[in-house]
């Protein structure tokens, strides 16, 4: 067993922890899928949106614990993912820091290694995808990068575990000091070196969790993060910092952030010309072929549209048939459940409470976000996400979204758990937020069934059609009013196009099932205890005072029945049953004796807004916390309550009934 | 007709050269306030001053801008273009795909 990457327990209580870092799209999730297998936790770093996957491995006796840093380009404090990165290697100080890194796109890869090696940690550099990059015509000298560096390169193919075992190999001997990894400093120009001497000694103890060296260049760069925290800890290196980056500034006619990463740039362009040698290929790749037709700008979209249409498909029509087995097959529980607990007000609470709301949780999320996820991560391992991202930018743009929220907003139409956990994509808080905001405004394939059994039905296809239509321009100006009400910069596109690849089939598995782990753990109490809530509301009585307590609301405001109270209360649980208990209620299958037109399109308008059903709450909880949660669900109440009370006044004083 | 015909310095923001045309950047504006993330953003791409970029393509619709930079593919919003300042280097008839 010695020297195999396995799962189980070590005896030795030997502790090393990894920390996995480098650029977006290097392979590293491969990476790590690699190393941990089925050891994973995946959860948000605290207080964070940001998620943090951590897994163990056992090797040579030791018990390594990997935590699996953001993908990130820099090490400054443009995003909460830079600074999560750079506080996790500074403070916690993991034993040794893996860099991977794409063979094919050396110099932006080195410029992040060159931050990495300033930070003084000890480092192994996995130079990654060397395959792709020799297809490229990319050939590179690691051996000679390895000595110019002062760290341990270990070429990898990730996708084929070419490497990973050796890469371990050398974080073990580096950690038992075997293996020397002193990282060579970067060397700015004469004028820059100079100056970050000088204020590396005056902020030497300024007791922040950095290198001196470091928090000189970030100061000099312009860092807004460290140079807070040194204006409270030492006043005077603040000073210090200005006049000599003032200094700089004259010196060459640039500000001096710019002049520190142009330097740095230089210095990586340097090391990666040393080591590489080009031979372009004569013919473009398959990939280049792919990637010309993706992003062309009238086949572009087709291929969009038939590739998002037959995801859609493909997730609910996989969804639709794990659905109605899972439904009929946790149903086909009943007799059983009778038999044991009888037929009685107890048994009847325990399932309809307690069993129903645990199917529902199974069957409507489950089914669908399974499939969903797979499908989200193909997209986004093969590079295609980032095509589609291109052409939808101008579009998305008019909401105050870039191109990537196109995705979970069109998945909003299917279901708005996994579109709402879609939203992840996105690169800020602020752009999350919008993006799932919009997104549960999005009349989800319940609320169709509303929109197309009631409206549709019996008031006509063309009313249903115009209330589709009425959503969208609800969607767009609600995203319109949230890009200027929250604060935060309007961000650009600014995103990566990586080369195509094949996923890797293994990855995105285990993405999918970890993640789906998560899912449960926080969605599946919240059902269950609301469903238990109401039915417990139900069989007391209470739920029947709430209903006339709503009537002010729904008969008065909104002119419809007073039962309607009833089934908005229960669609916040599954906004399809709120038609079937409408039809019972009412004692009308034919709902057009029961209501009138105008009565459906104030129901119908007021399902599809106010509020997003108890599994989306519970994403929203766990993506964004209980206040903000909280804050767009009673925001959608009020405005489907606004909007359906101003239908109703309206489409009566057009003369409707 | 060419951006080459100025005379004296031509210097142009990115958004305005045409597909195929490659440029070296001279400076990158960060505009007003709390834009300056943004050109740091930009910068730590790879979008320095002295860089050669290479416009491939740009969406419709005023969409964004496909770039070549230190050798991979950026795309970027046609605000961050505009922002971009760069020197002509040379001008292809046109982009040979087509």
């Amino acid at each position: 067993m010695r020297g195999e990457i396995t799962g189980e327990t070590g005896l030795s209580g030997k502790k090393l922890v990894i920390a996995l870092a480098g650029n977006a799209n290097v392979g590293k999730s491969v990476i790590f899928n690699y190393l941990t297998k089925l050891h994973q936790h995946i959860g948000n770093w605290p207080g964070k949106t940001v998620e943090k996957a951590e897994g163990t491995l056992h090797f040579k006796g030791y018990t390594v614990d990997v935590v699996d840093l953001p993908g990130i380009y820099s090490l400054s404090t443009y995003s909460i993912e830079e600074s999560i990165s750079r506080r996790f290697i500074a403070v916690e100080k993991p034993d040794v820091v893996i860099n991977v890194i794409d063979a094919s796109v050396l110099e932006r890869n080195l410029f992040f290694t060159l931050q990495l090696m300033e930070l003084e940690t000890p480092i192994v550099i996995a130079l990654n995808q060397v395959d792709v990059a020799s297809k490229k015509g990319i050939q590179i000298d690691f051996e000679k990068l390895e000595k110019i560096l002062g760290v341990p390169v270990v070429p990898t193919i990730a996708v084929k575990g070419v490497g990973i075992f050796k890469l371990l190999e050398k974080a073990v001997e580096i950690f038992e000091g075997k293996l020397e990894a002193k990282p060579r400093q970067v060397k700015y120009g004469e004028e820059v070196e100079e100056r970050i001497e000088k204020l590396a000694e005056a902020v030497r103890d300024s007791g922040l969790p950095y290198p001196a060296r470091y928090v000189a260049i970030k100061l000099l760069e312009g860092d807004r993060e460290i140079q807070e925290e040194v204006e409270k800890s030492k006043p005077q290196a603040a000073a210090l910092a200005r006049s000599l980056g003032e200094e700089l500034e004259r010196l060459h006619g640039h500000s001096c952030p710019t002049l520190i990463t142009s330097e740095r740039y230089q210095a990586a362009n340097c090391i990666a010309r040393e080591v590489q040698k080009l031979v372009p290929p004569v013919k473009p790749t398959l990939g280049e072929k792919l990637h010309n037709v993706t992003t062309h700008r009238v086949a572009g979209y087709f291929i969009m549209a038939a590739s998002l249409l037959s995801l859609f498909f493909f997730v609910f029509a996989v969804g639709n048939v794990f659905s109605d087995i899972l439904t009929s097959l946790l149903y086909g529980f009943k007799p059983f459940f009778e038999r044991v607990l009888g037929t009685g007000f107890f048994e009847e609470l325990v399932w309809e409470g307690v069993v129903e709301g645990l199917i529902a949780g199974a069957s409507v999320a489950l089914p669908y976000i399974i499939p969903f996820y797979l499908a989200l991560y193909f997209l986004e391992d093969s590079g295609y996400l980032s095509r589609i991202a291109f052409l939808m930018d101008s579009i998305m743009h008019k909401m105050g979204l870039h191109g990537k929220a196109f995705i979970p907003l069109i998945l909003g139409y299917g279901c708005n758990v996994p579109a709402c956990l879609g939203c992840r994509i996105m690169e800020t808080q602020r752009e999350r937020l919008i993006a799932a905001f919009v997104t549960t405004l999005v009349p989800c394939a319940a609320r169709t069934v509303i929109i197309l059994g009631l409206v549709g039905r019996f008031a006509g296809i063309q009313w249903a059609l115009m209330l589709y239509a009425f959503d969208l321009l609800v969607v767009f100006l609600l995203g319109r009013i949230a890009f200027r009400i929250l604060p935060g910069e309007p961000t650009g596109l600014i995103m990566e196009m990586p080369d195509y690849r094949l996923p890797h089939l293994k990855t995105v598995l285990s993405q999918t099932w970890f993640r789906l782990l998560e899912f449960m753990k926080i969605a599946f109490p919240l059902i269950i205890v609301s469903t238990f809530t109401v039915k417990l509301l139900e069989t007391t009585g209470i739920l029947r005072v709430f209903t006339s307590l709503l009537a002010p609301v729904t008969v008065a405001w909104l002119g419809l029945p007073v039962e309607t109270g009833i089934t908005l209360l229960f669609g916040v649980l599954r906004k399809e049953l709120a038609l079937i208990m409408l039809a019972t209620l009412l004692g009308a299958a034919d709902l057009s004796k029961a209501l009138t037109p105008v009565q459906m399109t104030v129901f119908t308008i007021v399902s599809m807004f106010y509020i997003p059903c108890v599994a989306t709450i519970a994403t929203l909880v766990m993506e964004f916390g209980w206040r903000k949660a909280l804050v767009i669900t009673l925001s959608e109440i009020v405005l489907a309550l606004i909007l359906g009370g101003l239908a109703f006044r309206i489409l009566i004083l057009a003369g409707l009934t | 007709m060419s951006s080459t015909a100025d005379t004296g310095v031509s210097e142009v923001p990115l958004a305005m050269l045409r597909d195929g045309e490659t440029g070296v950047v001279v400076s990158v504006k960060s505009g007003y306030g709390k834009a300056w993330g943004l050109k740091k953003r930009l910068m730590d791409m790879g979008i320095t001053p002295g860089t050669r970029i290479t416009v491939v393509k740009s969406a419709p619709f005023h969409g964004p801008m496909e770039i070549l930079v230190r050798g991979y593919r950026l795309a970027i919003g046609r605000g961050m273009a505009e922002r971009i300042f760069v020197r002509v280097e040379e001008t292809r008839a046109g982009c040979a795909e087509k």
